[in-house]
């Protein structure tokens, strides 16, 4: 297993909106440092790679600690936890009727995707006078939208 | 050391690795676990902030000190200086 990989998986046991926030900005310096210390010899790297995944074990369960022990608001004004937030593609009444607990759930997300996407299509073909490919488009979008219609009607979610 | 390493200048987290190991003539060496951990907290805080700059290394986004940030720093030489001060009194103190 690489450093790298090894490294992504430490990181993956902080909490969720700390790696939304930090982690990508981590795993550069930590690419930084371990490009100089490299330079430097096997010791030093050796080293680094040790001091880095001891830091990480210790500061995963530091942040899960302040994370359980500190006032979601106060943890807010900096942190904002995105599973909190309405995510795109999702209708404002909808979210909001729920507060987030009843979003709707992926495969349907995704299916509106589908369906807007190959309406998209539908409309490019027709206006390159790809007229074969858009009956191609139109057969898959009417499928697409039946699935949709059959998503909406078992989550009880109006069109 | 990471509001005194963003007194000069805003940075991004290796630059404030790197002086910060400068800074302590190489005694502290921050992992990124570490940095990043109180980073956090001084955002948490409102010591620090962060900003995105505009320029074309791997690392875009930089921290810089606001001004509770300096406010603080200034507390904290402030209460060291008083520390030495009343450290350097008493070494007199046992020299006399």
């Amino acid at each position: 297993m690489r450093v790298g990989s090894v490294y992504g998986v430490l990181l993956s046991l902080y909490p969720r909106d700390y790696r939304e926030w930090f982690s990508r900005e981590m795993r550069t310096a930590f690419e930084k440092a371990s490009e100089e210390h490299r330079a430097q010899g096997r010791a030093a790297y050796a080293g680094l790679v040790l001091a880095e995944f001891g830091g990480l074990l210790f500061g995963a369960a530091a942040e899960w600690i302040a994370k359980w022990t500190t006032n979601s608001s106060l943890r807010g004004r900096t942190l904002p936890d995105l599973r909190n937030m309405r995510p795109v593609g999702v209708p404002r009444d909808v979210w909001f009727a729920g507060a987030g607990a009843d979003a709707p759930p992926d495969e349907l997300l995704e299916a509106e995707k589908r369906t807007e996407f190959l309406v998209s299509r539908i409309v490019h073909a027709i206006a390159s006078h790809d007229f074969e490919g858009a009956r191609s488009y139109s057969f898959e979008e009417s499928q697409a939208r039946e699935n949709l219609r059959q998503l909406h009607e078992r989550y009880g979610i109006g069109e | 050391m990471i509001l005194a390493s963003l007194a000069s200048k805003p940075r991004h987290g290796y630059a404030l690795m790197k002086d910060i190991q400068a800074l302590s003539n190489g005694r502290v060496r921050l992992s990124t676990g570490t940095l990043y951990g109180a980073l956090r907290r001084l955002l948490e805080d409102q010591c620090i902030e962060r900003f995105e700059q505009a320029d074309t290394s791997r690392e875009k986004q930089a921290y810089r000190l606001t001004s509770e940030g300096r406010r603080q720093l200034q507390l904290e030489v402030d209460r060291m200086k008083q520390l030495t001060r009343a450290a350097s009194a008493r070494l007199r103190v046992k020299e006399v």
